[in-house]
């Protein structure tokens, strides 16, 4: 197999980032993210790190993203310069976790009807190198949500670790691409690849959707929302949650309207004009967003919305979070009329 | 400190067992993975559930505006600070003293559980040890709890490490572009989740000026102009009602060091009308300095 | 389905020009708008289109009327972007984009006898079906209308209610509203309850309701007294929107989005899923 010594690691990335924008696992005070490669920040490459703080979700939806340009004149309105981001980005060593919530995003963003411009534009000039997991920590579960930590789902290249070196393998055209730019820095390899050790952590969801069909009512969700103070954190580092508000900065007679990431937590989220809120209170916006993860997103796409990255475990202010959720649903018993 | 949990629940149950009170907010571990997380209890019978550890360091007197509009009688457990949050609401009338029996637990100094999780988790963020005290608590000025109807523990000294506001005096040496910059820099890296908000006891505003949309009066982008309108209109807010819990940093997952500029307001406001802290005692009829008027208040600031 | 749209980008409006605005009631305008070439798209009777007024805001509303060479939105002013709009004047630019949402089975309901039950600003979209079914008389049976509103004020498209669509063959319009008035000798009564007064019979009619999400709630209630059948009624629901395409998450009922899936929805399928509209 090919391979590179995770001592040249700053040359491979230093090559791939000459001519792609390339993003990769760095730290950022207490906070680590995917941001992009440069040689001058690479004390802070964190390769060794597990999930990064916030994921990468940003690289393909950023929390605000300008659409169009207007400009008003009297009763006149024109619109222009409308923004997709065509360009080509490299994400290096995104975790199967990681690339889970690509594919769900990709059923939001990009199936159903309608395609999303911007989206798009982003994700088709991603290239996506993921890598093996082979020590998830002790609040990942992603293999109970159905995702292989070895596995190469999502990944246009594929970066086997072992003790001294990373095997590159190239799965699609774009990753056979990148391995042409870097054939020089490639040396072939007989390559053992470790075994993962797998999620210590489980959550049975087997039966779940079905099961919440009829718990709607259930007087759990007063119990388990008790104490959610409907900020968005949850929401916000979520590699799944994709919920946006479209928003319009003025500067009078011209502007531009943008998206942002929004939160089903807040308030406002579903407020109508003239007052109508469908989910007025704080239960009603936390069993929406667990039921759409657990129940809709499945019934809709086929696949749950978390990809069981574990960010919500060690984030959420009062530790309300998707596996607390779905052990207490699952202990809850339903009546079966 | 000797193990509370056996009085925490001894006490919970009597209380609710006698009628004293309709429920109790406490802590209790978490059944999925052992973890303290805020507990709400209605029956005696449940009482065996709570307990006290160095983990219990939510601030549960925010968890009180829940129930403001209700006429329940509440059982509340409080830490120091938490108890200079339940001063905050009554005086800021959003939580009447009558309807609380408050147990105070003088407080032995917490340990951040998400912060070690996130260490454990390979996920970056605070490195703090199982040893360490959690951030919020090493500028913790008074640690035995200021208003109860029945006091646990034994009396513990303050954990201030440091002089008191050393960090504050780090951002006066500051020129004011420096300064500036200092704190562009900070709030650039604010998600906007608006969880210090929500889990600040000085927050209680039924309607918050950033969730208003008629007229919205700053942008939801996450753009430096609108993240610093954010974070300087609520530090404006508070400014003279913050209880110095910590809890908005604490709960902050980009880490920001948001108690600097709360702090910083604390020791104008102390120097200009003061001496004073925020929350100490509960008096009839006192206000926040910045909500009272004195004709020999200081106006130096006004050019 | 809507059309896989990757040749435009569906969140960009085009621009149309207001060519009309008629005075409902005092807090209803009728805005008529339309490009230098008509229609800016064709739309289908109970469809939404977002219609923005820069640099104020952007709304869903649905289609009231597609005429010849314009489309008609009633639209009450109840918030920051119709405060504004009540506002503009004929000649007005403004952005639109889409249709959005599957509009009502006109198709289906030929050959049925047709009852239309509105509340207060819920006529506009039922006003689209009204006039395409009068467009198409023969292809529907017996038409009836109840629509109610708080005050004599409040009642919009008060011509055709009153001269221009009982005139219409096999047709009977019921107005109603709320509280008495001095100088109204019409029905006083909630829409629910003049509605099981009524009694319209079922057999082979198909209920289609609208207005405030009280009204449609109870009216659902009536109307299965009456003997409707889950599959003989339809709504069309109102959420805050804000993309219109299903990816900005807000207007979920389970796991549809009214701006995709609905917003018109037979009540068979709204049981399976959850109250929360």
């Amino acid at each position: 197999m090919k391979s590179f010594a995770k001592s040249a690691i700053t040359v491979v990335l230093d090559r791939l980032a000459e001519q792609t924008r390339t993003y990769v696992p760095m730290r950022d005070g207490v906070t680590s993210n995917f941001s992009p490669w440069s040689e001058r920040r690479a004390s802070d490459l964190a390769l060794n790190s597990l999930n990064t703080t916030f994921s990468p979700k940003g690289i393909v939806f950023p929390q605000t993203e300008r659409l169009y340009d207007f400009a008003v004149d009297g009763q006149r309105a024109d619109i222009s310069g409308t923004h997709a981001e065509t360009g080509e980005n490299i994400l290096f060593g995104a975790r199967a976790c990681d690339r889970k919530a690509f594919a769900a995003l990709d059923q939001v963003f990009l199936r159903r009807g309608y395609v999303d411009t911007n989206y798009k534009a982003r994700r088709d000039g991603l290239t996506v190198i993921g890598r093996d997991c082979l020590q998830p920590g002790p609040f990942c579960f992603c293999d109970s949500m159905g995702v292989d930590p070895m596995g190469a789902d999502g990944a246009d290249v594929l970066l086997h670790e072992t003790t001294e070196e990373f095997g590159w393998e190239p799965l699609t055209e774009k990753g056979q691409a990148l391995t042409l730019r870097l054939n020089d820095l490639l040396t072939e390899k007989e390559l053992i690849r470790p075994e993962s050790a797998g999620c210590r952590l489980e959550v049975n969801v087997a039966g779940l959707p079905e099961k919440l069909r009829g718990m709607f009512d259930s007087p759990v969700w007063d119990e388990l929302s008790t104490f959610c103070m409907n900020c968005g954190v949850c929401t916000y580092i979520c590699p799944v949650c994709h919920c946006f508000d479209i928003q319009v900065m003025n500067n009078g007679s011209s502007g531009c309207r943008f998206r942002c990431w929004d939160s089903c937590m807040y308030p406002e989220y579903n407020l109508m004009a003239g007052g109508h809120n469908p989910r007025e209170g704080k239960r009603d916006r936390f069993r929406n967003r667990f039921l759409h993860k657990l129940e809709f997103f499945q019934e809709r796409y086929g696949s749950f919305g978390c990809s069981g990255c574990g960010r919500c475990l060690v984030t959420c202010p009062h530790s309300l979070n998707m596996v607390l959720v779905i052990n207490r649903l699952g202990e809850v018993k339903v009546d079966a009329s | 400190m000797g193990d509370l949990t056996p009085e925490v629940q001894r006490i919970a149950g009597n209380l609710l067992s006698q009628g004293q009170v309709d429920l109790v907010l406490g802590w209790a571990k978490a059944p999925s993975n052992g973890q303290s997380v805020p507990a709400c209890i209605r029956q005696a019978e449940q009482a065996g559930r709570l307990i006290f550890d160095q983990y219990c360091i939510h601030n549960l007197a925010t968890g009180l505006l829940d129930h403001r509009d209700s006429s329940e009688r509440i059982g509340i457990f409080v830490k120091g600070c938490d108890s200079r949050g339940i001063v905050r609401l009554a005086e800021d009338g959003q939580f009447p003293r009558e309807r609380l029996y408050i147990v105070g637990i003088c407080c032995p100094g917490m340990k951040d559980q998400a912060a070690c999780d996130r260490a454990a988790s390979g996920l970056f963020g605070e490195t703090a040890g199982d040893s360490e005290l959690a951030g919020k608590c090493r500028q913790c000025a008074h640690p035995n709890p200021v208003i109860y109807d029945e006091l646990l523990g034994d009396q513990q000294p303050p954990f201030l490490n440091d002089v008191r506001f050393s960090d504050v005096q780090r951002i006066e040496a500051m020129g004011i572009g420096e300064r500036g910059e200092f704190f562009s820099q900070i709030f650039s890296k604010c998600i906007r989740c608006y969880a210090c908000r929500n889990i600040c006891v000085a927050c209680n505003c039924r309607q918050c000026i950033f969730d208003e949309t008629r007229p919205q009066w700053v942008g939801r982008s996450t753009s430096a102009a609108d993240n610093m309108m954010y974070h300087a209109f609520r530090a404006m807010h508070v400014a003279g009602r913050c209880v110095e819990c910590g809890e908005c940093e604490r709960v902050c997952p980009a880490g920001l060091p948001l108690m600097l500029l709360n702090r910083k307001l604390i020791k104008d406001i102390d120097q200009l009308f003061g001496p004073y802290e925020a929350g100490l005692s509960l008096e009839e009829g006192a206000r926040p300095p910045l909500s009272s008027y004195r004709v020999e208040d200081p106006d130096p600031f006004v050019r | 389905m809507p059309p896989d749209c990757t040749c435009q980008n569906p969140l960009v409006p085009s621009i149309v020009k207001v060519v009309e605005i008629v005075d409902e009631t005092y807090d209803i305008k009728n805005f008529y708008v339309a490009t230098d070439q008509g229609i800016p798209f064709e739309v289908l009777p109970g469809q939404l289109c977002m219609v923005s007024l820069l640099p104020v805001g952007e709304g869903m509303f649905s289609v009231t009327w597609q005429a010849e060479d314009h489309l008609q939105f009633a639209i009450r002013r109840v918030g920051l972007l119709t405060d504004a709009l009540h506002e503009i004047e004929i000649g007005q630019e403004l952005g639109i984009r889409g249709p959005y949402g599957n509009g009502f089975p006109v198709r289906q309901c030929e050959g049925k006898n047709m009852l239309f039950i509105g509340g207060g600003i819920g006529l506009a979209p039922l006003r689209s079906f009204i006039k395409h079914c009068f467009r198409r008389r023969k292809r529907y049976g017996q038409i009836q209308v109840l629509y109610g509103a708080r005050s004599v004020a409040d009642l919009c498209f008060k011509q055709e209610l009153s001269v221009e669509w009982p005139a219409q063959p096999e047709t009977r319009i019921f107005t109603t509203i709320d509280r008495p008035e001095a100088d109204w000798d019409g029905k006083v009564a909630f829409v629910p309850a003049y509605l099981e007064e009524l009694a319209p019979d079922p057999e082979n009619t198909v209920a289609v309701v609208c207005g405030p999400p009280i009204m449609i709630t109870l009216a659902l209630k009536s109307l299965q007294k009456l003997g409707f059948k889950d599959d003989q009624v339809i709504t069309t629901l109102e959420g805050r929107m804000k993309c219109g395409i299903g990816k900005c998450g807000r207007c979920n009922i389970g796991s549809e989005y009214i701006c995709l899936d609905g917003p018109v929805f037979d009540l068979a399928h709204l049981r399976h899923l959850p109250p929360e509209w």
